[in-house]
């Protein structure tokens, strides 16, 4: 291990929203395609995994109902943020918020990748980034809002029409989709197969990322850090070896299992009765 | 002076949110059936499928019409024979005069129907809801399956305490994808490629964006190999 200089980038309870939501969305994605798949022997198949077609239910909802406290426990550590650093955590550059400039250098990044353009000197977060948040945030939202009407219909049909339940089903699973093709597609590319974070990027796991490789990436953050004398401060140790490893494994594993269910997934979607 | 004007803005946001709330047209509670002004039969209620007095006709609610406003009868592709009939939708015997019916299955003639999750997931048979022989139309007046007792008659054998709102669940559900559900079932059509469209955009945008990226990294690291040999 060399004793390069690390930049702290997520704060443990950051690292620990992340850890807990991979785990409960893979576990979300197996149960809910158990259900769609049920028709099939692949879907029997990851339906077992859960005890079965009706246990896979039981399993989806309860995990739904963590996924749901860990949103609202999200929510709540944002207003104690915004509460402890005021309107500068939103407005500032360490702000996950979109901002214009994020417009500016997506289109500036995309002409980097054809050799137009210099690479852009993104801040704390790339317009990536902040997209991959709100894309979850707003997938919460609208996957667990629709969760609840499904958990019963009995109940909920009491606060709406019950053909509201039709729509409440398809939003529930063409939402999940999204997002688990963009998961398993486009977030697993990004932090795992990309030359940059190849075999695997484990900033979100570590919680911090090389300073060197920073001043390249994102410039403008170190730069800033340097300029109001952060710098120091924002240094920490790197994670021991066998931490590592261990980070290595479980981040593997989880892809592992959740690229099983979109090639499974992908395989049998004409042999389900839509 | 400023916070007390933004206060009484939020008043009054608050007045018309209300408004709008006491105006808005009681969907599920207008099909509730009601037995006195304070104890009412709720949800959870065994139904004993005898509602005579209280009965209220449930509104039909419909963002769903089989088959699209115009199509209210056929269900089937219609012969000769089935157009010839008067009333269709109406009938005490639906299947009454149709050739060799004894000798085919339901979802032969019926293969839109037999796609219903009661079916394919829970393998509930088409008679578990439309009944023994003679088989009444949906909206024949003595039918179970009219939305006048649905939920009591025929849901509630399964779903213990369905309420007439819970019955207007479309069980054969159009496909979304169909353009015949645009009439049937606009809400549905219109959520579903709603979603869609969601969807491929996003894809449209970063699939090729994580593509050209790699490349790019994948470049760039070559190219600094070279330079340091
Ligand atoms: C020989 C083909 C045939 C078979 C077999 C058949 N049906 Fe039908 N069914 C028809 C036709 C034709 C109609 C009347 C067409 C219409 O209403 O448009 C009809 C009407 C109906 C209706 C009334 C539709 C309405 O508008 O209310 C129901 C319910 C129904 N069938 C259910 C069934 C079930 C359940 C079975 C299996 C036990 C079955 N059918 C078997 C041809 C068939
Ligand atoms: C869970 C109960 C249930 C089951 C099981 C069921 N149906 Fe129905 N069916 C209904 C209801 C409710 C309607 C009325 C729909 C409406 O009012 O729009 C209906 C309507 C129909 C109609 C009229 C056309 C339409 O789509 O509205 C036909 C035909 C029909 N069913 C055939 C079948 C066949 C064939 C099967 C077996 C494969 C079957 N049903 C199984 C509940 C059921
Ligand atoms: C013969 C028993 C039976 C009857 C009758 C029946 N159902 Fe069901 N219903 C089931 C079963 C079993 C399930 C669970 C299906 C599954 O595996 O998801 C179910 C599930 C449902 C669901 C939940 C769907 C979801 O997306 O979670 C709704 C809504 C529903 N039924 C509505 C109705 C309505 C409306 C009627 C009356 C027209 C009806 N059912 C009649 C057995 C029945």
């Amino acid at each position: 291990m060399s004793t390069e200089a690390r930049l702290r980038r997520f704060s443990p309870a950051q690292r620990l929203f992340h850890v807990t939501l991979m785990l409960c969305f893979a576990i979300q994605s197996a149960t809910g395609l158990a259900r769609l798949f049920s028709e099939t022997p692949w879907g029997q198949g990851v339906g077992r995994l859960f005890g079965g077609y009706e246990a896979s239910l039981t399993v989806h909802k309860y995990v739904g109902l963590c996924m749901l406290a860990l949103f609202v426990a999200h929510v709540l550590y944002l207003l104690a943020t915004l509460r402890r650093r005021g309107l500068a955590a939103v407005l500032g550059p360490d702000s996950i918020a979109p901002a214009p400039a994020d417009l500016k250098q997506f289109f500036q990044h995309v002409g980097w990748m054809l050799g137009l353009t210099n690479h852009p000197r993104f801040d704390r977060w790339g317009y990536w980034e902040k997209f991959d948040y709100w894309a979850v945030f707003w997938g919460m939202a609208i996957i667990g809002g629709t969760g609840l009407l499904l958990w019963d219909p009995l109940a909920s049909s009491a606060l709406m029409p019950g053909w509201g339940i039709n729509l409440a089903l398809w939003v529930h699973r063409l939402e999940a989709a999204l997002a688990m093709a963009h998961v398993f597609l486009i977030h697993f590319f990004i932090g795992h197969l990309r030359p940059h974070s190849f075999p695997m990027d484990m900033a979100m796991f570590e919680g911090s990322v090389s300073l060197e490789a920073s001043r390249g990436e994102r410039a403008a953050w170190v730069e800033r850090l340097e300029q109001t004398g952060a710098l120091p401060g924002a240094l920490v140790q790197p994670a021991a070896p066998a931490r590592r490893l261990l980070f290595l494994v479980f981040g593997f594993a989880v892809m592992a299992f959740c690229l099983y269910l979109l090639v499974g997934g992908l395989a049998n979607v004409t042999r389900v009765t839509w | 002076m400023s916070a007390s004007r933004s206060r009484r803005r939020g008043l009054h946001l608050l007045l018309g949110l209300a408004a709008v709330l006491a105006a808005w047209p009681g969907w599920a509670g207008a099909a509730e059936e009601v037995t006195s002004p304070i104890s009412r039969y709720r949800e959870r209620e065994m139904s004993t499928g005898f509602y005579e007095e209280y009965e209220v006709r449930p509104r039909r609610m419909l963002p769903y019409v089989p088959g699209g406003p115009q199509a209210r009868k056929g269900v089937v592709s219609a012969s000769t024979q089935v157009s010839a009939l008067v009333g269709l939708g109406f009938l005490s015997d639906a299947h009454q005069g149709i050739k060799f019916y004894e000798r085919r299955t339901c979802q032969e003639c019926h293969p839109e129907q037999a796609r219903s999750m009661h079916a394919t997931r829970a393998k509930i048979t088409c008679r578990q809801c439309h009944g023994g022989e003679p088989m009444a139309s949906v909206n024949h007046y003595y039918s179970p399956l009219n939305p006048i007792r649905r939920h009591a008659y025929v849901c509630a054998k399964c779903h213990a305490g369905a309420s007439a709102s819970f019955a207007t669940y479309v069980v054969h559900e159009p496909l979304p994808t169909s353009l015949a559900t645009q009439k049937s079932f606009p809400l549905l059509f219109y959520v579903f490629w709603i979603m869609m469209a969601l969807a491929v955009g996003t894809f449209a945008l970063f699939i090729p964006h994580a593509l050209v990226w790699g490349l790019r990294e994948f470049i760039h690291k070559i190219k600094e190999g070279r330079h340091e040999h």
